[in-house]
């Protein structure tokens, strides 16, 4: 099938509105949220519903062809980044939520559906969809499901893998598959969804989603505490999760990042080495002693300022502030790098003299803004592109930060995901036979690699027969199967 | 944010949507389908286009600032903001993807059709500006942009004509209120036979219908003095812009301004005045918009005036950066920025000078529409609001997706009407879900279109102001029926 | 029974002569008798068995505690138990990062009383006694605070495992927030050994909490359960404020227990509240923390004994009027004695029935045929071998039973694991 047949092909499948084929219209999909990749798709395709998606991947499938799914298009690793002579299968037409089922608890979505549309539409019962990533206002679920999306709240709430409890998925060879209970918990067989979540759009494409809504929180307060440094407010999160404490959310700030969001929102931060801002939620009498207790830790840890949110607006403001952390370093840097790294908590305050070290081996500043609870830090390294060589070094310097993670027995990335950016990092945390072991998953889903290759691993794996002695399957045997 | 609505969401959601400059989270786009009718209008492509070709795609006058572009780190928070990418569900239509196609076209990429269709699209809303936690100066890209393709690229014919008779109308009053008349408009004026002739009539019905659609009947119109003195001490002296669209529709508004200022103690002066420009300076007409900017700074510079007071968000958002747009311009660059500094949109000045005269009660449920023209390229929210909370009775309801543009935006409804058709009945489904007795909004562009759509759903019962003709009511005593009469 | 030709020495020579031991007929798997029980002590030991295992063709089946190598259906054949019982140790625990790495032998009451030490806690209660962490992922086992905590695919955040061909891989880490590479660790669980022999695991842990209150309310109707049940979670102690939601059936009476835990000020405002919630249904009683341990306990037990026909049902939790209904139905026109308790907050209900051979096999197909039209799962956990011989285990298995096939097929290419006990026959 040449190109041509194969815009036909699609446009008879979603009329000519859903397939785009000119070149200037197709490179503003060369990239996702990270725009240091970019491949221009051979094709677009924008189906509204999963039947839809069905027969494009059904078509790419009979035609060797290789396909990317992709929602808003905010992913920070190149998940979504498009595959040369591939199709672009873009979900952002499929924004339904199809089903608000209260009395279990369940909303049951399309992919395209944006993060707070679900949160919004069941408000009203009381209820919210807790994976808040900074991106809810514009990424998609399909594409939190893809990515096993965090936020500043999944400390206590979990991610996007505790809360997806069913898909609708529509494998690489067209067959549609049903997995996770949906609103039946434990569904029999293997953990397939759990697989799924997080799977970084390799493994098939997600068309309905049932996600699990909570009750929202009776009481939520929150604080802002100052420090002199970054040692001190770590001193204050070991105290306060020490202390058997699980806040909604506890989130730390550099003074370099102070710096920038002061000058680009204006939250009136005090000047400190470090802030913390600290979220309890839950039942009104937990909230108001475990508050008390955090507060006691803050000003054990010689905390030199603590604002507490007053109302509604206060505490929006301080969010307001971390919030725009990742955009507000444009006001103090040309340009910079966002980096994505785990360390367990307790290594942080080693990691984080670590990257000091480093910021000055390399010359370049590093602000920190990170999810101090689950030690997921997000160090931005700000560099001048127009200064050369300087991207390069501040790769370098992002990829030096990641192995200290590494080092101290973290992780490559906590929410960005590994995508086509972080790839080459993989070798540093798994050994091939891990990676091998991985890619068992990846063969049964998708034994021909169509389905967004290229991503997560460097090295792909040949699908084939595996040496060793050949078993029939018993099923085979007796019968009662073909071969599958 | 304090104005806004009673917090519903989770702490988290305020913040976000407070990061990307909306009050909640209600106000960005809630969209569960895609449109129907008016995705034609751009992947499908049922429009003709001319085929022009040219590269590059921009020529060495000002093209889009290849620095601002990079302030573009393609991160997506203003997609859920604007108006094209929440009907059509695609990258080339919005703000970062028309960003993208102005990169291309610096170094890569021609200025065809495909490229000028989508930035034809942009409803030069700015929700992406206020959106974007990057600080993108996306109106002075468009702007740019526009300018650009106006000179370059080469439209089909009926496309021109009809953009030329736009431009021949809207910014002269007189010959505006001439075209309004209650009659069909392109009967009157032959149009439609001429270019049926010419046999390019292909876009030109679906413009005509809207174009008629959008006009009403023409009011009797209220004259305003050339000089009105304070009531009481003298605390300002101030301009008032008339426009060419409020001036013939919504003459009331500005006699009420007039009053308004009058009896907040201004001097208000009302000289014989043209058209500021805005029209044209969004449609990337760039010599017609310093012509008639130039113009406009002659009309009030000579008249030792503390303020210049506009009551139309499109033409204050203009004026105000009219400084910008003479910057080149070495006999006004200067005079041009002082002037755009005096100018204040008539809620921000009253909220600036602080209200002296007594408020009567007005007991009516209103519904506050931000037009974009003042929240987003002005950054006017509060104090229209608070212009009216400040008037005892008045319940003031937020509208859900108030951060979405009604369709109006300047001549967009003219040009693309299938896209502004659908935001506006978008639009008026939310307005009457506030359950408000009255439309309260900023701009004349916005009242014609959310009544015409308000009265091709059957609903035109609902009455429209302007916050100054609220307040002038309420200066003036009246009972809340002369508002909701009108 | 069948019986291959077992390298026993070479087996002895990679975990030592004293742990590898001839099967006994205790040893035996819903009456399939394996050959021998081998014991490694490490993953390189369990490597080289499961090598020869692969080599040879022998089928094995990976053993913890031995406290549910009846589920599931009978083997096609077992020749090596490969028991996990030496492998024994917390590799680490780090209370500062509210984490463990345990070996895959550890038992859950072990871990727990090693985690207490630093008032930390494994946020698991399924009821078997003598359980292993191995055994626990492998079968996905869960107790009433899985309504507050989740079950242990939301708790695992890495793994060990060893393949059938001897290959040794982990994924996740032992980092709570991880998205590096796919998520093996809830594949493997509840893959009943099937995918490969679980040698390690990684936990988020919980701080264990101040102190409890439980409040319970007893009811003469079993129709009144699901009203108060969704009564309970639908006010505001839901998740993450009840730490569980459990019910009771038997002989004609019921009784709903709501836990809370967490600090006394908290504890005492939540139970007095869910008191005022469920009085209006009947008379409630709060127990204190130790009153409360004995009385979950006995109430968190499955509601069968060897010989009966154990069922998990998962159903939507708002459909548990109709769960019971069929239950109570099909056992009545049985004339089978029931038992029922459940994990009412999450939707999961077990039922134990009594009675002859042919009214159980036709309970099982009744309330299977009820699930199929409403939605959810109906698995047999606990059968004679006479009845489970006339019943897969499992139930249907929706349109996901290939791909199921396909993972088995690529992670143990020669069908050796655990062969014929998993769904479809795998």
């Amino acid at each position: 099938m040449d190109r041509g047949q194969l815009i036909e092909t699609m446009q008879e499948i979603l009329g000519p509105e859903g397939v785009i084929h000119e070149r200037e219209q197709l490179r503003t999909y060369e990239c996702d949220g990270l725009m240091n990749y970019r491949v221009i798709p051979d094709l677009v395709v924008l189906p509204e519903s999963a039947e839809q998606v069905q027969q494009i991947v059904q078509t790419c499938y009979d035609e060797g062809i290789p396909f990317v799914a992709r929602g808003s298009g905010t992913g920070l690793s190149g998940g979504a980044l498009p595959v040369e002579s591939g199709v672009l299968i873009v979900l952002t037409r499929m924004r339904r939520i199809l089903e608000v089922d209260i009395p279990n608890g369940r909303v049951v979505v399309e992919p395209g559906v944006i993060n707070i549309w679900v949160s919004q539409e069941v408000a009203d019962e009381g209820y919210y969809y807790a994976p808040d990533p900074a991106s809810q206002i514009v990424s998609s679920i399909g594409g939190n499901l893809a990515e096993n999306s965090g936020g500043v709240h999944c400390l206590k709430y979990g991610f996007t893998t505790n809360h997806v409890m069913g898909a609708e998925v529509v494998l690489a060879d067209g067959s549609v598959v049903h997995i996770g209970g949906g609103k039946a918990p434990d569904a029999p067989g293997y953990e397939l969804l759990g697989a799924f979540v997080g799977s970084e759009g390799t493994l098939g494409i997600a068309t309905k989603i049932t996600l699990r809504i909570l009750r929202k929180p009776e009481a939520v307060r929150t604080l802002l505490a100052a420090f002199k440094d970054t040692e001190e407010a770590g001193g204050a999160v070991s105290g306060i999760i020490g202390g058997g404490i699980v806040p909604a959310a506890i989130e730390m700030m550099d003074a370099l990042t102070i710096e920038a969001v002061e000058k680009q929102v204006s939250p009136g931060f005090p000047e400190a080495g470090a802030i913390l801002i600290v979220e309890l939620d839950g039942p009104e009498a937990e909230v108001a002693n475990q508050f008390d207790q955090v507060i006691k830790v803050c000003e054990e840890n010689d905390a030199s300022e603590i604002r507490i949110a007053e109302d509604d607006e206060e505490r929006a403001l301080f969010w307001k502030g971390r919030k725009a952390a990742f955009g507000a370093m444009g006001s103090i840097s040309n340009d910079y790098y966002v980096q994505d790294g785990v360390v367990p908590r307790t290594e942080l305050g080693a990691v984080l003299k670590k990257i000091a070290d480093l910021s000055e081996e390399y010359d370049l500043r590093v602000a920190n803004v990170f999810h101090a609870g689950d030690g997921n830090l997000h160090p931005l390294v700000l560099y001048d592109n127009d200064t050369p060589g300087e991207a390069d070094k501040a790769e370098e310097l992002a990829g030096e930060i990641v192995f200290a993670c590494l080092e101290h027995g973290g992780s490559l990335t906590g929410e960005h995901g590994i995508g086509r950016d972080k790839m080459k990092y993989m070798p540093q945390m798994f050994t091939a036979d891990d990676m091998d072991v991985m890619q068992l998953l990846r063969c049964a889903f998708d034994p021909h690699r169509i389905c967004n290759p290229g991503k997560i691993f460097p090295t792909p794996r040949l699908c084939g027969e595996r040496p060793g002695p050949f078993h029939m399957h018993p099923v085979q045997k007796a019968g009662l199967a073909e071969n599958f | 944010m304090t104005e806004r609505r009673n917090p519903e969401g989770t702490t988290g959601e305020e913040a976000m949507a407070g990061a990307i400059g909306a009050g909640s989270p209600e106000d960005i786009g809630q969209s569960t389908h895609a449109a129907s009718d008016s995705i034609q209008q751009t992947v499908g492509a049922a429009r003709p286009e001319s085929g022009s070709y040219m590269f590059p795609a921009f020529d060495a006058h000002h093209p889009p600032d290849k620095d601002l572009i990079d302030d573009c780190v393609h991160c997506g928070f203003c997609l859920p903001t604007c108006p094209t990418y929440v009907l059509f569900g695609e990258e080339m239509d919005s703000p970062r993807g028309r960003i993208y196609l102005m990169n291309k076209g610096l170094t890569e990429e021609p200025m065809n059709d495909e490229m000028v269709r989508h930035w034809d699209l942009c409803l030069g809303c700015m929700a992406c500006v206020t959106a974007c936690p990057s600080g993108v100066q996306y109106d002075k890209l468009i702007e740019s942009t526009r300018q650009q393709v106006e000179r370059r690229y080469e439209r089909r014919a009926d496309d021109k004509v009809f953009r030329e008779m736009i431009f021949q109308f809207f910014p002269y009053p007189n010959r505006l209120r001439a075209v309004a008349a209650p009659m069909r408009l392109y009967q009157r004026f032959g149009i439609g036979d001429k270019l049926r002739r010419a046999g390019i009539m292909q876009r030109i019905p679906a413009r005509m219908r809207a174009m008629e659609a959008l006009l009403p009947d023409l009011p009797k119109e209220e004259k305003i003095p050339d000089l009105t003195g304070p009531l009481g001490e003298m605390r300002r002296r101030v301009g008032v812009l008339t426009g060419c669209v409020q001036r013939v529709f919504f003459s009331p508004v500005n006699a009420a301004t007039v009053r308004v200022l009058a009896a907040e103690g201004c001097e208000v002066v009302a000289p014989k005045q043209g058209c500021c420009g805005a029209l044209s300076t969004h449609a990337g007409r760039e010599e017609e918009s310093l012509d008639f900017a130039r113009k406009t700074i002659e009309t009030f510079d000579d008249l030792n005036l503390d303020n210049v007071i506009v009551n139309a968000a499109g033409c204050g958002s203009t004026m105000k950066e009219y400084g910008y747009l003479l910057r080149d311009d070495p006999e006004y660059a200067e005079r041009a920025k002082a002037f755009s500094a005096k100018v204040r949109d008539v809620s921000e000045f009253l909220q600036e000078l602080g209200p002296v005269a007594e408020r009567n009660p007005l007991p009516v449920t209103a519904a506050y529409h931000d037009a974009c023209h003042l929240a987003h390229a002005q950054g006017i929210r509060r104090q229209p609001r608070q212009t009216l909370k400040q008037i005892p009775g008045m319940d003031v309801k937020e509208i859900r997706e108030a951060e979405i543009c009604c369709g109006s935006a300047g001549i967009y409804n003219m040009i693309e009407p299938e896209p502004a058709a659908e935001l506006g009945e978008r639009k008026a489904n939310n307005i009457l879900k506030t359950g408000a007795q009255i439309i309260v909004t900023s701009n004349p562009g916005c009242m014609l279109q959310i009544q015409s759509s308000l009265k091709k759903m059957g609903r035109d019962g609902l009455p429209m102001a302007h916050p100054v003709e609220v307040l002038d009511a309420s200066l003036r005593g009246d009972p809340v029926e002369t508002l909701l009469d009108k | 029974m069948q019986t291959q030709n077992v390298p026993t020495e070479e087996l002895q020579g990679i975990v030592g002569e004293g742990h590898v031991r001839e099967a006994t007929a205790e040893d035996a798997v819903d009456g399939v008798g394996p050959s021998l029980v081998v014991e490694p002590a490490t993953i390189e030991e369990t490597s080289e068995v499961m090598k020869l295992a692969s080599r040879e063709g022998l089928a094995v089946s990976p053993c913890g505690g031995g406290t549910k190598m009846g589920l599931g259906n009978p083997p096609r054949e077992v020749d090596l138990i490969l028991s996990t019982a030496r492998m024994d140790q917390i590799i680490e625990h780090v209370p500062g990062d509210q984490i463990v790495r345990a070996q895959a032998g550890v038992r859950l009451e072990d871990l727990q009383e090693k985690l207490a030490e630093a008032d930390q806690m494994l946020g698991v209660d399924p009821p078997e006694e003598g359980a292993t962490i191995g055994g626990i992922v492998a079968a996905n086992s869960s107790g009433p605070r899985r309504l507050r905590y989740g079950t242990v695919r939301d708790l695992i955040i890495g793994i060990k495992v060893v393949l059938a061909d001897g290959t040794v891989a982990k994924a996740g880490g032992k980092v709570v927030k991880n998205v590096a590479g796919y998520d093996l660790s809830k594949l493997f669980t509840g893959s009943l050994g099937t995918l490969g022999v679980i040698a390690e695991a990684n936990f988020r842990l919980h701080p264990i909490r101040e102190t409890a209150r439980t409040v319970f309310l007893e009811v003469d109707d079993h129709n009144k359960i699901p009203d108060v049940a969704q009564e309970l979670t639908h006010s505001s102690f839901s998740q993450f404020v009840l730490d569980a939601l459990e019910m009771r059936w038997e002989r004609d009476r019921g009784v709903i227990a709501a836990l809370f835990e967490g600090i006394e000020p908290a504890v005492v405002a939540q139970s007095s509240r869910a008191v005022e919630v469920l009085g209006s249904h009947g008379e409630t009683r709060v127990l204190g923390e130790d009153d409360g341990e004995a009385f979950w306990e006995h109430f968190a037990r499955r509601p069968w004994a060897a010989g009966d026909v154990g069922l998990k049902i998962g159903a939507p939790p708002a459909d548990l009027a109709a769960v019971l209904d069929s239950i109570v139905g099909a056992a009545e026109r049985a004339d089978a004695e029931i038992r029922l308790s459940g994990h009412a907050g999450t939707g999961v209900t077990f039922a134990g029935f009594s009675g002859d051979e042919d009214g159980l096999v036709e309970i099982v197909e009744e309330v299977r045929e009820i699930r199929v039209r409403r939605g959810g799962s109906v698995v047999v956990q606990e059968a004679p071998l006479a009845v489970k011989e006339r019943l897969d285990a499992w139930g249907s298995s929706g349109d996901y039973l290939g791909l199921t096939r396909r993972v088995k097929e690529k992670f143990d290419p020669g069908y050796i694991m655990n062969p014929g006990r998993f769904l479809g026959g795998i």
